[in-house]
């Protein structure tokens, strides 16, 4: 049930016609786990926030350094030194105090993975390196949570929805790595991607619209072109080939 | 067999900043060969030593993924190419 001040604070929201009441309220119940609070994350926790879901965790290890502050917008000149989920909880709560925000200042590491998720119906992918990402993907696939992927390099970035045992994973999207690197980026670049992120988990919880199932979105912002990719799930995926019907009803 | 190859952004520099490139080739393998051919300095951004796709290096044909056939797989006249690379910032 949602409140006046909740009424009130959603109105343009509750007015899209896919949306309305019914729409806000399942935002209103549903705990989205962020991993990373930089360039991705940034756009995402804000978007989300306003939108009023639930109940936000922000996980990262780092601390706000100087050289974030031409993209992580979540995090301000002041900050430099602190720790980026205490820096980003400050801000969000600003933004909406009704969201309940959790901040969490830890490597995520095969040993935590399962007890940093445990309990949330979403998991956005903010991170900065493949395994990681790759971690995470392998939990939301054996956890069976909706897991929505964005990357961003230069004027570049990528966004894919991945719904454990529907569509293809990251896995069958991806198999190799990178070096971890000082990637290029300019801010405009992960907030177009972080919104779209947002975008797609909004569009999930309330149940309408399209996602970006087994769609790798590729946004060139230098051509200033959208190009989508189809991925097909990968019988052979080391991550989701063992996902097969009834797996999930174990 | 007449092949469209986009060039990721990346890569531009090694194909005189042209973003697609014109290659003749009955599969993807011999597609990118020809795109090597015509520029030499793109070879060890796609290939490694024994010749094989790096593991960041995504092809795409038709805006399909090529795997797993990747280079053996069949081109026809018409078909559009994109070389893509792993990208992993946040």
């Amino acid at each position: 049930m949602l409140t006046i001040n909740e009424l009130e604070r959603y109105d343009r929201q509750i007015m899209i016609a896919n949306i309305g009441e019914e729409g806000q309220e399942k935002l209103k119940k549903t705990n989205v786990f962020i991993a990373g609070t930089g360039g991705l994350g940034s756009p995402v926790a804000i978007y989300l926030t306003a939108a009023g879901v639930g109940k936000i965790r922000v996980v990262d290890n780092d601390r706000v350094d100087l050289t974030n502050l031409n993209r992580q917008v979540l995090h301000w000149d002041k900050d430099i030194g602190k720790k980026k989920v205490s820096s980003a909880k400050e801000k969000l709560k600003k933004i909406n105090h009704e969201v309940d925000i959790e901040a969490i200042e830890e490597t995520i590491t095969e040993t935590n993975i399962f007890q940093l998720i445990a309990d949330f119906d979403l998991i956005v992918d903010a991170m900065d390196n493949m395994p990681t990402r790759y971690l995470l993907n392998k939990a939301a696939i054996e956890k069976n949570i909706p897991f929505f992927h964005g990357a961003v390099h230069g004027f570049e970035g990528r966004a894919i929805t991945i719904i454990p045992g529907k569509t293809a994973c990251l896995k069958c999207v991806y198999r190799g790595d990178i070096p971890k690197e000082k990637f290029p980026v300019i801010g405009v670049t992960p907030a177009v991607i972080g919104s779209i992120q947002a975008t797609e988990v909004i569009k999930y919880i309330v149940g309408i619209g399209e996602l970006l199932k087994n769609r790798l979105l590729i946004y060139d912002g230098l051509d200033m072109k959208f190009t989508e990719f189809t991925i097909k799930k990968d019988p052979q995926c080391e991550h989701c080939g063992h996902v097969k019907k009834g797996y999930y009803k174990r | 067999m007449s092949i469209e190859v986009s060039i990721h952004q990346s890569l531009r520099h090694l194909t005189n900043g042209q973003a697609t490139v014109t290659v003749n080739g009955n599969t993807v393998g011999q597609c990118l060969n020809d795109l090597v051919n015509q520029f030499p300095g793109i070879k060890s951004k796609i290939f490694d030593k024994n010749g094989k796709l790096l593991n960041y290096v995504d092809i795409y044909v038709n805006l399909e993924s090529s795997y797993p056939e990747e280079l053996a797989m069949l081109v026809k006249d018409g078909d559009k190419l994109h070389i893509t690379l792993i990208i992993a910032g946040g």
